[in-house]
């Protein structure tokens, strides 16, 4: 009797576990039916996010020369170039690979040697009015600069770079033909190298040269990061499979059009936009805010937790290449965004949000590459987990395994080929430069 | 105590935003990019007027965020003139998130300090 009783109660227990264990599965599998139409809200998001609604470029008033064709191809050479190196190995091209949508597929930078920070793609970069995932730098050509003189990038500095495109015939044309007379470096009696940062015989050198040299080769420099600058307005997103399928909505509110989008993908959009609030800093057509925060991300290994925004907004105002300095070419009322910039306590922590558009070509993802795939960062999201420093803004979601597949199918729609003629993303050849 | 309305647009004579303080000043807000939208930085002109006569000479300041993300502005707004008496330029706004907004003003002016909240969604 004992055993037969025992028995019983061990099936009946298997039972309920198996059947425990199928809910459990199904609760995690299961997707709600997708509703047949977008109501009006739902449709005013996702319309917000077509690359049909972004703007022309704006303009940037500190940069004269920013949409000017020869400043461009100016940059274009200059980008592709590894002589502005100290091993002569390291160009902008480096990390910023055409075919990787301008990034470098690698965790952390590597130029001379490892950096810092994984390497942000460039994508319609020219449409956010701060750069570096800190925002220490208020222009794209201000930012430009600053690698060719980190040492763990190219690790060279003004100097040398002015005296290369002094001696290189072709460079000194394209100059020339953007900025005027490339001025006389021989009588400046200059030193090989030398340089306001960077190590100390390079500062050493700059502070023994007079300040007039000093300035006439800073022109040169801010020079050559406006025509950088001026390349790199180029480089915009293309239509995604999104896009196409934001337009059929034009005509119609239902969620199914034609076989523009799977299911899967459809109900990641809706997710995007409602329950997961992916949507309040990824927004706009490049899905991107173009700001700071603080979702939690893991410091780089190795490294301290990163003060993000609150250094780099003052690192910015410091900055002499800055909006505000005597190498820009706005006046100080065009410099909005310098002026008004908030600093306070609650950007401890603020790393920049990059857009989604060509996302999953440029993994790993966020400021250290800490999460290798887009899997990853929906688990991320999901969890939400405690900020090292100050507070994680994104809060626990809540979502089943089934749902983040679908945030994930939804984002690989925004992948598409750029809107950049094909001659920007290759070396110049001599005469596309001339 | 607030009072808060949101308008779209559709007349350019209306405030965009308004609102009053506890003991009456009222706060219109007219936006130079109106309808507001979010990434855009814009500037604003607001009147502040007291029983139908307007407040000139006044110090104004803005702070607020989004409560529903424990967040701050993006940017840190300011009066930067007072184009007439009691229109006021602020410059330097931007909206960074679709969402509730709450925006708290601190009105000083003779001697007293008033504050103001103005909730809208964006």
């Amino acid at each position: 009797m004992k055993n037969a009783y025992s028995s019983v109660a061990v099936r009946s227990v298997a039972i309920v576990v198996i059947a425990a264990i199928l809910l459990l599965a199904a609760w995690r599998f299961y997707s709600p039916p997708l509703a047949d139409d977008w109501n009006e809200e739902q449709l005013s998001l996702i319309r917000s996010l077509s690359l049909s609604q972004l703007p022309e470029l704006p303009a940037d008033p500190s940069n004269a020369v920013a949409d000017n064709e020869a400043a461009a191809n100016f940059g274009h050479r200059f980008f592709f170039d590894t002589r502005f190196s100290s091993n002569n190995a390291v160009a902008c091209a480096t990390c910023h690979v055409p075919e990787l949508m301008f990034a470098d597929g690698l965790e952390l930078a590597a130029g001379v040697s490892v950096g810092p920070r994984h390497t942000p793609s460039l994508v319609g970069l020219s449409y956010s009015p701060w750069f570096y995932w800190d925002g220490r730098k208020d222009s794209q050509w201000s930012q430009a600069l600053a690698p060719l003189e980190a040492g763990v990038e190219h690790d060279s500095d003004r100097v040398e770079i002015s005296r290369l495109i002094a001696s290189d015939e072709n460079y000194v044309q394209l100059y020339e033909a953007v900025f005027g007379p490339f001025p006389d470096l021989d009588s400046l009696r200059l030193p090989q190298s030398a340089s306001p940062l960077g190590n100390q015989s390079r500062q050493q050198a700059w502070s023994a040269m007079s300040p007039n040299s000093q300035k006439i080769i800073t022109r040169i420099f801010s020079n050559i990061g406006k025509a950088l600058a001026a390349y790199q307005r180029k480089i915009v997103p293309g239509p995604a499979r999104f896009d196409e399928y934001v337009e059929q909505l034009e005509n119609s509110s239902a969620t199914r059009q034609a076989d523009l989008l799977s299911d899967s993908e459809i109900a990641g959009l809706n997710l995007f936009i409602d329950q997961a609030q992916c949507i309040s800093c990824h927004n706009g057509p490049l899905l991107t805010n173009h700001d700071f925060h603080n979702t939690g991300v893991l410091a780089i290994s190795g490294q301290l937790p990163p003060m993000g925004r609150y250094d780099g907004i003052r690192t910015a105002r410091n900055d002499p290449l800055n909006c505000l300095g005597e190498f820009s070419d706005a006046s100080p009322s065009q410099c909005m965004e310098l002026r008004f910039a908030r600093d306070e306590n609650d950007l401890v922590g603020a790393q920049k949000t990059p857009t989604l558009r060509n996302v999953s070509l440029s993994a790993p993802y966020m400021h250290g590459g800490q999460l290798q795939t887009l899997d990853d960062v929906m688990v991320h999201y999901n969890e939400a987990p405690t900020s090292m420093l100050n507070h994680n803004e994104a809060k626990p979601l809540g979502l089943r395994s089934n749902q983040l597949r679908q945030l994930r199918d939804f984002v690989l729609t925004l992948t598409a080929p750029l809107a950049t003629e094909d001659k920007w993303l290759k070396p110049p050849t001599d005469e596309t430069s001339n | 105590m607030s009072l808060t309305n949101f308008s779209h647009g559709e007349n350019a004579q209306a405030a965009t935003l308004n609102g009053s303080s506890a003991s009456g000043i009222q706060i219109e807000i007219f936006s130079q990019l109106d309808p507001l939208q979010i990434n855009l930085m814009h500037s604003w002109h607001i009147r502040l007027s007291e029983s139908g006569g307007v407040i000139s000479g006044a110090s104004i300041t803005m702070n607020g965020g989004m409560p529903e993300h424990d967040h701050g502005l993006p940017t840190q707004a300011q009066v930067t003139e007072e184009l007439e008496p009691g229109l006021y330029l602020m410059e330097g706004i931007r909206f960074h998130m679709p969402g509730l907004w709450e925006l708290q003003f601190s009105i000083e002016h003779g001697g007293r300090v008033e504050l103001a909240t103005i909730e809208f969604k964006l």
